[in-house]
């Protein structure tokens, strides 16, 4: 038995065309067989609203509308037909306050271009083996950007539903990437 | 949970959506196989990254020369922000494409970018050397690592990074 992605349909936006044309090959040897392109992220949520995609991979340095734009738009856009859409985005920025600023976005995961082929599966495998919750707050909509679970976590809870709902407690932490900056206290 | 005496800082929903990726794509993972065909594919591109590389130089040097005027515009973050776009295509796609070394090069370049306060004439003059290597390296063509004298290249470029940040101590602003 192994994954079957035939009926998955994929929204890759990348301006770089050698690039598009290599995330699109590399994605038909996973077995993608439904892969719709953009080249900025208006086409491509114009491409999104339209074909309802099932997974979102995005180049985050896009213009005129980047890849932190659109998938604020994914999430939060009263028109937008599918807010809980996995977002994979692809970029050269390893520095922790990046992967923050993509985090507070929506993103679902985070990928350091340049990546090989296992990197960009076990994005795919992390987001169908292990989806995240949502959250909806405030101030922020996506997924929970904590995810690591320790039943040591002895510190107060941010939020009212913490104390009632859960009883592991969860931090925050960044897989695969390697940071240039060191982790914030 | 105690809070102290504090109270919770913001009421939150949690949401679990369908699984649909789960529901298609069912269980067992890829096998090893297809993720070693997908890995030669990449190994084995043919794309020349060359003109690729030449029209990003071609815009960091732009940026740099609108950087000069940089106290005119007044617009630090704008003028940082011109220069990381090429850089961090060129970091990207270097390494896709084969050039590690471009990829090593402009990923320095990003993090000194990533940290200065201000492009001035000091730090214009390293970024033109981070310029002036990597159009050496896509130029000649030098894939892969470098060797030794790409090393040695990387290095220098680090170090020079180093000296201008031993005279331009970080401005900590308290406001």
């Amino acid at each position: 038995m192994a994954y079957d992605f035939e009926n998955i349909s994929v929204l890759i936006i990348e301006d770089n065309a050698p690039m598009l044309g290599l995330l699109k090959s590399l994605l038909n040897v996973y077995g993608f067989q439904t892969i719709l392109t953009a080249r900025d992220g208006e086409e491509g949520y114009r491409v999104f609203q339209t074909h309802k995609p099932d997974l979102v991979i995005t180049d985050w340095m896009m213009k005129p509308v980047d890849g932190i734009s659109l998938s604020r738009r994914i999430r939060n856009d009263a028109r937008s037909p599918a807010p809980f859409t996995p977002i994979i985005l692809m970029t050269g920025f390893s520095q922790l306050r990046r992967v923050m600023q993509a985090r507070d976005a929506g993103v679902t995961e985070f990928i350091v271009k340049p990546f090989n082929a296992r990197d960009l599966y076990r994005r795919i495998s992390q987001i169908i083996e292990k989806p995240r919750q949502f959250v909806r707050s405030e101030d922020f909509f996506g997924p929970d950007r904590r995810r690591k679970t320790t039943e040591n976590y002895n510190g107060p809870q941010r939020r009212d539903e913490d104390s009632r709902s859960l009883i592991d407690k969860d931090v925050y932490y960044v897989d695969d990437i390697e940071l240039s900056d060191p982790p914030q206290a | 949970m105690p809070h102290f005496n504090r109270t919770p800082k913001r009421r939150a929903e949690f949401i679990k959506p369908p699984n649909v990726l789960k529901d298609k794509a069912g269980y067992g993972g890829l096998s090893e196989s297809i993720l070693q065909k997908a890995q030669k594919l990449l190994e084995d591109n043919v794309q020349d990254f060359q003109p690729l590389g030449m029209l990003y130089l071609e815009s960091l040097a732009r940026s740099i020369e609108n950087a000069k005027d940089w106290k005119d515009a007044r617009d630090t973050e704008g003028t940082l922000t011109q220069m990381l776009y090429p850089a961090m295509q060129l970091k990207a796609n270097g390494g896709m494409f084969g050039y590690q070394l471009v990829t090593q090069i402009a990923d320095k370049l990003i993090q000194f970018l990533e940290v200065l306060d201000e492009p001035d004439i000091g730090a214009i003059e390293i970024i033109m050397a981070f310029h002036t290597a990597i159009r050496a390296v896509v130029s000649g063509r030098i894939m892969g690592d470098g060797g030794k004298d790409g090393k040695d290249l990387a290095q220098a470029l680090d170090m020079a990074c180093r000296r201008y940040f031993e005279h331009h101590p970080p401005v900590i602003d308290f406001e």
